[in-house]
């Protein structure tokens, strides 16, 4: 699209697209859920049909736009080691890119959800003393969080510069 | 080791002073009575009973609670100070053991609440970084132990010996800010005049128009809002006294309570200059400093108070102070200013709004009711951030922040020209990186 986001060197590795996957299941449950619900409705409640209606109308046109943006977040996500930096980028409409010299990292977060981990993904936190730094990778396979965990504590010892 | 040593060395240690049950009862009694009057205020009360009736009640129930909760913690809580950290072990139940190593060790400050003051006792709290539970509070030491303490994890912190620091450190008054100044600033700035005529206003007219409990509705608030002005902006900013040490400024203030914090050179985050629109007229200013752990917890005294640095202060003193904490800074920088064309998300704002750098600071200005410039040292940046909205994309524009951990301080530059600022973020990575060495 633009090259606003695009890294300073290098490409962005982008996070795995099983991701969008478990997005999706997560969004069609509770659609899934609504539509029995919505028809149920339509049966038993005679006078109000029309609300049975109109949530199972919803319920379909979430699951659709939730499908869909499943898809194109994921592929908005990206992440770059650089010499000295590690740079996340992530969004569509609200796009976004942040850099967290290595030095800066007070600790580093592996974490996966019984879904992430029926998947093999995981998401990997850095945290700075800054709040505001909210640097998460989320959909990275396992095998790949450990080796970014264990490589961002390794650079980050070698860069330590305390607070 | 032998086992049960551990047990063995737990059990020793100081204890805090055996006044602090009483001084914790009358803390609860006064808790308790406060709650009591707004709620009589308010009409409620206590069902039918005589509102003096609930009062005494509420203060000698408060009063015995307190002392007999005090008297188990303090018979429950030691603390030992060893080689390498400060232990605190505490509990009734849960026995809860916590250890600060001293090279952690953000800030040490000494509060003296008003109760506590009358006995002459304060309350220790030391600031690590990181995390809503980064303080850690020691109540009640007598005001003697208390600074003495503080004098041994602050050398500790340095990684000297408490016994090379001399027991009164040389200590050079940098400024007085006189109460009479507080609360002229006070009174000329916007909040304070709002809230004080919008009250007046109020009494006038419900008198005017004999509608009393009508008006009761915003004066109750409005009454409210202004107490908490008049205590946060003078009472706890009264002589108000910023001094020099070997280790860092000492700020001593409160007139009621007594506060009395030490911000090490190394520590301070970022500094954020605040000009509000009455102050600007006559060139004054107010200067709010970053210290990891001061401001991630909103406890009774406020976040705000004790990341004031200077109250109120002239442009020449405050420059001497923040070269002092940031050597090198300066406000004239080339700077990044937002374009014309950002004027559709601040159809004032935009003109007063730049960011800027040279070769130790990073510098943003935003703001035209109250003007914030933020200096972030360029050693202390957190990360970088550049960000971009679907209406920002539309104009080609974007947002640059820089990181600092919580607190006054947002160094940050909204509604750049996209190119810009992401040009803007890789010059300060590359300074950051740099400053770093």
């Amino acid at each position: 699209m633009d090259d606003l986001f695009t890294p300073p060197s290098g490409t962005w590795q982008r996070v795995s697209p099983k991701l969008a996957t478990i997005r999706r299941i997560l969004i069609l449950i509770p659609s899934a859920l609504l539509v029995v619900a919505g028809v149920l409705l339509l049966l038993l409640l005679a006078g109000l049909q029309w609300i049975g209606g109109v949530l199972i109308v919803l319920a379909l046109a979430g699951a659709v736009w939730g499908w869909l943006w499943a898809g194109r977040n994921q592929r908005s996500w990206g992440y770059a080691e650089n010499a000295d930096d590690l740079l996340v980028t992530r969004g569509v409409m609200f796009k976004r890119l942040v850099a967290i010299p290595y030095g800066r990292m007070q600790f580093v977060d592996v974490e996966a959800g019984p879904l992430a981990r029926a998947y093999g993904v995981a998401t990997v936190t850095l945290h700075t003393a800054s709040p505001e730094t909210a640097a998460d990778i989320p959909g990275l396979p396992a095998a790949e969080a450990t080796r970014l965990r264990n490589r961002l504590t390794e650079l980050g010892e070698a860069h330590g510069a305390g607070v | 080791m032998v086992p049960g040593s551990d047990v063995a060395t737990e059990a020793v240690g100081l204890r805090t002073h055996p006044l602090t049950s009483v001084v914790q009862g009358a803390l609860w009694a006064a808790a308790a009575s406060v709650g009591l009057i707004s709620s009589i205020f308010t009409g409620d009360g206590w069902g039918d009973m005589n509102a003096l009736l609930s009062l005494a009640i509420s203060l000698v129930g408060g009063l015995v609670l307190g002392m007999g909760f005090g008297f188990l913690t303090w018979r429950f809580t030691r603390y030992v100070i060893d080689g390498t950290e400060l232990r605190i072990n505490s509990g009734i139940i849960t026995k809860a053991s916590r250890r600060i190593p001293y090279e952690r060790i953000q800030s040490v400050d000494i509060a003296e609440p008003l109760v506590a003051r009358i006995f002459g006792l304060a309350e220790l709290r030391i600031e690590m970084a990181g995390g809503k539970d980064s303080r850690t509070s020691l109540r009640f030491l007598s005001l003697a132990d208390a600074r003495d303490l503080r004098r041994v994890l602050l050398a500790r912190a340095h990684g000297t010996s408490p016994d090379d620091a001399p027991a009164d450190e040389q200590r050079s008054i940098i400024t007085v800010v006189s109460p009479e100044r507080v609360m002229i600033g006070t009174v000329l700035s916007l909040d304070f005049l709002f809230a004080a005529v919008g009250s007046i206003a109020l009494i006038v007219g419900a008198i005017w128009f004999g509608q009393f409990v009508v008006a009761l509705g915003g004066i109750i608030p409005l009454g409210t809002w202004l107490a908490q002005i008049i205590a946060k902006r003078i009472l706890q900013q009264w002589d108000f006294t910023l001094s020099r040490g070997d280790r860092g400024l000492r700020i001593e203030r409160g007139l009621l309570s007594r506060t009395s914090q030490t911000i090490p050179y190394a520590r301070v985050q970022g500094i954020a200059i605040k000009e509000p629109f009455v102050w600007r007229r006559f060139g004054w200013l107010r200067l709010e400093v970053d210290v990891a752990g001061y401001a991630s917890h909103g406890d009774d005294e406020g976040v705000d108070s004790s990341s004031i640095l200077l109250p109120i202060a002239d442009r020449a003193l405050a420059d001497a102070v923040i070269a002092e904490l940031i050597p090198g800074f300066a406000t004239d920088v080339p700077r990044t200013a937002a374009p014309r064309r950002s004027r559709a998300f601040a159809p004032i704002g935009w003109r007063y709004r730049w960011v800027g750098a040279n070769e130790r600071t990073f510098v943003a200005r935003e703001g035209w009711i109250e003007r914030t410039t933020s200096i972030v040292p360029h050693h202390k940046t957190q990360s970088v951030e550049l960000r971009q909205g679907p209406l920002q994309r539309r104009r080609r524009l974007a947002t640059v922040e820089v990181h600092t951990p919580q607190g006054p301080v947002d160094a940050d530059g909204r509604n750049l020209d996209a190119d810009e600022a992401r040009a803007v973020v890789l010059a300060q990575l590359a300074r950051a990186r740099a400053a770093r060495g």
